[in-house]
């Protein structure tokens, strides 16, 4: 991602995320001071038992009535802590919830916007990542590290407060007995954190060479390679639980080094005590609630040191969120935009280049360079050129998916950047190359193109495309579910949808991605057809896989490299003797016998 | 979802048994690690009490004496707090064994359930696989294998728990029987509170987990289809749908910390009250006499300390229902029994021959595939399987193989069998010497041969040659690349008959012709077996196998079936007709 993000400091981190999550600073005052009383209900019973000792239980005798007036007193208290703290914790969690929603929201809507060129294979997982899993690691982080911040931050500050309260010499011996505890700690914590990560390796590992040994049951069984593959999975599997076992022997001493301090401080705390005596105003009662102040402060200690860890990983979360908020939107919306005129439109492309961004510092090759055509209205077009020429990035810069680098393309004699978004999609639609279709029915498919239109619209639409006939072989017809991502549809029917679903927006402008995957001779048949009827009329760049739709057309531009090498008919092309001509001669000689 | 079939409500009893059943079965090879951390948690609960005592003794004997009548012994201090000290040692020690022990019994069952469904996985045949999702065979051996031993980490410590709860009781009833009665009673009241809440809170965490998974799904699909967004002009609108999703997401969880906080409160409230009470009550008994302060003190420390792991015996309960179903979808899998192995159905034969006798061959028993084919196919031979979509080519090279076995009919192939290239190519990670090899004993100039033969030189151009990394983590192949490195794998191993499911199909056109080439040059002994469907690859064949829906048409030259059986004829003009309809085309502009 945008490489300025990742040298944000922590503090620099988190102020930016409270900015791009408001919801998390509404009422967060009031939320603390909850917190604090709520703190106040954990050092009741320390204070209670000194003023019992001290005032009821002393050896002049027992007064049971200060004891019972002292605990009612405890007992409001309580009352009003245990709900002071209840509020504290809901309060954290709402805010937490709604800022992460919020966060979400404008993540979905700013990923949408990216440039398609920010939408590579290769960034596509992690885009889905910010949205899901580093969001999560907030979302775990307010669940419990969030909280201990604010529970047991808040209580150690008032034990501490009050331990200093009782007797300053006590609690400094406290403190410095203990200090070393959250040394170790952090100490043992960074080997876990470390032990863990390679856990979590091995067990990705495991997952991923057990997904193998069953996609791959077939091969493996072709060469009886099952066995080897089998024994390479628990050899991995065995040194996942010793990855395990090792982190869990580390963890194991985490919690015990805390009881250990604990023993020692108490036992210092003690030995001051009983030096000290009652000549430095130090009383049986206080005593004892110190020792309860010792246990109570000494317990968020451990849980503290995970919760840094936990904070530093929520932190990397963020930045990496904030990282995509970084990110430029798409080709941005022109501020006074143009209006297309009316009727046909002209595609000009003038002086081109681009390149995709890549997921380092350095920029990849150039995909296209210096580009220059122009395609009057109603055209029909070709472009061909082998993988890696850069015949798709140019139908996309035709379409706005992407802004050339350098450049301009103009549509009816409007730059694309001066045009709005809403305008231009109801003149020009892309049919890409792999069609992609949403989970649910056909006709969900094709209403997404066009949410408020009728059921008769799409069965008109299918009737002019001429696919009626292949409408009354799906089980269902317009209602056939078409499976996640198409899946239960053919690579040609997947077409044939997406050549409906264009039609839809009955565009100006057509860019087309042929397929490259075959489709069987039938659907081939009624793919031709429909596609007939859809680009006649209208300008059409189709980016041509096979040949013979390049033969067909108007005119072919052929790409190299990123560079327009030819341009002209079919037919001027071939006696050329260029790069077409070779790519036809060795079409011809694989689809013919002999 | 996972999440919403494991929450099946069991009936109390019911689900004891089944908890009880499930890990008596899960511990049945690791008791002693089991055991040991067993011993740890107890160890952990007796030193607990044990430091409750101590704290007594740190009132009565060194407090009290010194604040009240001023004087304490040294060698007292000396012995209450080393008491103390080697109490939090071993203490401490209870939990290190605990800990490490529980960690050992719970990966020691996952990995030994692990091994036992992935070598199921390895033993049982193609169709058996074939009858299996993909997700649901990964989910098993991997997650399932984890959720089911979930339940036995914090199953030591909860059992400590019990033990802590009942040397609490025994104490808090020898010192004072009133007292101890009041706050004995209160241990039922907080284990109810913990496990309530956890099942309650458990349904919003399941529902946030769905959600979650609706989500991702969601996100992937909405990101992965962006151009078509964004041709459509339909970015509002996604994320309008996604952020519907997400605010499920956030109900569901908001539902959780509604619980929780009130939870949260209630469990540091609750023995806060119970303290006073016991306090107040205290101060009576220590009035009469029949109590000391330090004893009165421990009371309510030890109390204070019990709260924390009885929350545990709530988490332990609310792993139940996980485990259980992951460990029912395992039996499942493993109590499946072994299909016989369809490679015992091909017969063997003295030559590199293969006869296919009245083949007979459907899925599930219902539609027939192959419908009684019969092809001798000599020894040394290249033939072509040609055919329309559907008409049987790839299940005939899948029979030839003995990857599923026939309905009826009869295979002969050598001794030493035959390979199969797929028509997809499937690598694994690692190297692409493994790739090739898969384990088996292959000299390295017979890979280099095979690559020759294969085209697939490409790999020496890779960063690492043959050691380059290759699938997932590794360097990326092209469909083409990936299927010449699969014919390589198939050609070191010298077959005797070579079956080829269309896996030239990626190639362009020139490399597929040279490939074709180098297999006729190389492979003069062995029979090959083709399914091909480019004119060009036909044509490069001995003879061709022409199929139509289960059946030989016809079996001869590629010429003699031109002439003689119209049909192919139809169907090779098909694969040329573009092509040719297109000079008809062409012709005509130029007239």
């Amino acid at each position: 991602m945008s490489e300025p993000v990742s040298r944000w400091s922590a503090a620099e981190t988190i102020g930016k995320g409270v900015r791009a999550a408001p919801a998390l600073r509404i009422g967060f005052v009031t939320t603390l001071f909850l917190a604090l009383m709520g703190a106040a209900g954990r050092v009741v019973t320390p204070i209670l038992v000194q003023q019992a000792i001290d005032r009821g239980l002393s050896p002049s005798g027992v007064s049971v009535d200060t004891v019972v007036r002292l605990g009612i007193i405890a007992f409001f208290v309580i009352v009003l802590a245990t709900w002071a703290q209840r509020t504290a914790v809901y309060r954290l969690g709402r805010r937490s919830e709604e800022a992460l929603y919020g966060l979400r929201v404008r993540l979905f809507e700013h990923i949408h916007r990216l440039s398609i060129a920010d939408h590579s294979e290769e960034r596509k997982g992690a885009l889905v990542a910010r949205v899901t899993s580093d969001v999560e690691t907030l979302a775990q982080f307010f669940q419990w590290g969030g909280l201990a911040w604010l529970l047991d931050g808040t209580l150690m500050l008032l034990v501490a407060g009050v331990m200093l309260a009782y007797d300053w010499v006590l609690a400094l011996v406290a403190f410095v007995v203990a200090a070393p505890l959250a040394f170790v700690l952090q100490r043992v914590q960074r080997h876990l954190v470390k032990a863990y990560d390679a856990s979590r390796e091995k067990n990705a590992a495991v997952m991923t060479q057990i997904s193998e040994v069953v996609a791959g049951a077939e091969t493996l069984r072709a060469y009886r390679a099952g066995p080897r593959y089998a024994r390479r999975v628990k050899g991995t599997s065995h040194e996942r639980s010793k990855s395990f076992i090792r982190a869990g022997t580390i963890g194991a001493f985490l919690f015990p080094s805390g009881e250990v301090f604990g023993v020692f401080t108490v036992s210092a705390v003690v030995v001051s005590g009983l030096l000290r005596g009652p000549d430095s105003g130090l009383t049986a009662g206080a005593m004892v609630g110190f020792l309860f102040l010792t246990y109570r402060f000494l317990e968020p200690i451990a849980e503290f040191t995970e919760v840094l860890d936990q904070t530093q990983t929520a932190v990397a979360g963020m930045r990496r969120v904030l990282g995509v908020l970084e990110i430029p939107i798409g080709p941005p919306e022109p501020e006074v935009p143009m209006r297309l005129p009316e009727g046909g439109l002209a595609v000009t492309v003038d002086r081109v280049d681009f390149s995709y961004r890549s997921r380092g510092d350095v920029d990849e090759p150039p995909v296209l360079v210096d580009v220059n055509v122009h395609i009057p209205a109603g055209q029909q077009v070709a472009v061909v050129g082998e993988t890696g020429s850069g015949k798709t990035t140019l139908g996309r810069l035709v379409a706005r998916l992407a802004d050339p680098v350098a450049g301009s393309v103009l549509i009816g004699g409007v730059p694309l950047t001066r045009v709005s978004n809403g305008d231009l999609r109801s003149r020009l639609t892309v049919v890409p190359q792999e069609p992609f279709l949403f989970e649910g029915t056909i006709a969900a498919n094709l209403l997404f193109a066009r949410p408020n239109l009728q059921r008769a619209d799409l069965v008109k639409a299918v009737e002019v495309l001429d696919l009626g006939d292949w409408l009354d072989t799906l089980p269902d017809g317009l209602d056939t579910e078409v499976g996640e991502r198409g899946a239960q549809m053919s690579a040609g029917e997947r077409q044939l949808v997406a050549l409906i679903r264009a039609s839809l927006v009955d565009p100006d402008v057509l860019v087309l991605d042929e397929a490259t995957s075959s489709v069987d001779a039938l659907t081939e048949v009624r793919l031709a057809r429909a596609l007939e009827r859809l680009a006649s009329g209208r300008t059409t760049i189709a980016i041509a896989h096979r040949l013979s739709t390049a033969a067909r057309a108007d005119r072919v531009l052929v790409l190299d490299h990123g560079r327009l090498v030819e341009d002209g008919t079919h037919t001027e092309l071939v006696q050329r003797g260029g790069t077409y001509a070779r790519m036809y001669d060795a079409w011809v000689t694989a689809t013919s016998a002999g | 979802m996972v999440g919403e079939t494991e929450q099946q409500p069991v009936a109390g009893a019911n689900r004891l048994v089944q908890a009880f059943r499930l890990v008596r079965a899960l511990l049945r090879h690791q008791k002693r690690t089991f055991f040991i951390a067993v011993a740890g948690a107890a160890v952990f609960a007796a030193c607990t009490v044990g430091s409750a005592i101590v704290v007594r003794h740190i009132i009565d004997d060194l407090i009290e004496p010194r604040f009240k009548e001023g004087e304490v012994a040294p060698s007292t201090v000396a012995a209450v707090l080393g008491l103390l000290i080697l109490l939090g040692f071993v203490r401490a020690a209870g939990v290190v064994v605990r800990r490490t022990w529980a960690g050992r019994t719970t990966w020691g069952v996952t990995e030994r359930l692990s091994a036992e469904v992935i070598d199921r996985l390895v033993e049982q045949p193609a169709p058996w696989h074939r009858k299996q999702t993909t997700g649901d065979l990964i989910t098993r051996a991997g997650v399932d294998a984890e959720a089911a031993t979930a339940v036995l980490s914090p199953l030591p410590f909860a059992s400590g728990v019990v033990v802590l709860v009942f040397l609490s009781s025994v104490w808090l009833l020898v010192t004072d029987i009133p007292l101890g009665l009041a706050a004995v009673c209160v241990f039922p009241l907080l284990i109810a509170l913990n496990v309530g809440y956890q099942r309650r809170v458990d349904r919003y965490y399941n529902t946030a987990q769905d959600e979650l998974g609706r989500l991702s799904s969601a996100v992937h699909e909405s990101f992965e289809g962006v151009a078509v967004v964004k041709s459509f002009g339909a970015e509002h609108r996604e994320t309008e749908r996604l952020s519907l999703i997400a605010g499920r997401l956030r109900e569901a969880r908001l539902g959780a910390v509604r619980l929780r906080s009130i939870f949260e409160a209630l469990l540091d409230g609750i023995p806060n009250v119970v303290n006073i009470a016991l306090l107040v009550g205290g101060a009576f008994r220590v009035r009469s006499g029949d109590m000391t302060v330090g004893e009165l003190t421990s009371f309510i420390y030890l109390f204070t300390l019990l709260v924390f792991p009885l929350r545990l015996i709530g988490f332990t309960l609310s792993e139940l229902p996980h485990s259980l179903a992951g460990w029912t979808r395992i039996r499942s899998l493993l109590d499946q029994p072994v299909e016989p192995d369809p490679v015992l159905t091909l017969q063997r034969g003295g030559d590199n021959a293969v006869h296919v006798r009245d083949l007979h061959y459907s899925h599930d028993g219902e539609r027939e595939v192959l419908t009684g084919v019969t092809a001798e196919i000599d020894a040394g031979r290249t033939v072509a399987v040609v055919g329309a979509t559907g008409s049987g080519k790839t299940t005939l090279l899948h029979l030839i193989a003995g990857l599923v076995p026939p309905d009826r009919g009869s295979v002969t192939v050598p001794e030493s069998g035959a390979e199969i290239v797929f028509q997809e190519a499937f690598l694994l990670a690692g190297t692409v010497r493994d790739n090739i090899t898969l384990g088996a004993d292959v000299p390295g100039d017979a890979v280099e041969l095979a690559l020759q033969v294969a085209e697939a030189d490409f790999v020496h151009q890779l960063p690492q040659g043959l050691d380059t990394e290759i699938g997932e983590r590794g360097v990326g192949l092209s469909g083409g690349q990936r299927q010449r490195l699969a014919l390589t794998r198939a050609l070191v191993r010298r077959p005797a008959v070579l079956l080829l499911d269309d896996t030239t199909s990626a190639l362009d056109p020139a490399t597929e012709a040279k490939v074709i080439a180098n297999l006729k040059a190389a492979l003069t002994s062995t029979t090959v077996v083709a399914v091909a469907s480019r004119p060009s690859t036909i044509a490069l064949a001995d003879d061709v196998l022409y199929l139509v829906d289960g059946e030989v048409v016809a079996h001869g030259l590629h010429d003699e079936l031109m002439a003689d059986v119209p049909a192919y004829r139809q169907l090779i003009e098909a694969f040329e007709h573009d092509r040719a309809a297109l000079d008809a085309e062409l012709r005509g502009d130029d007239a």
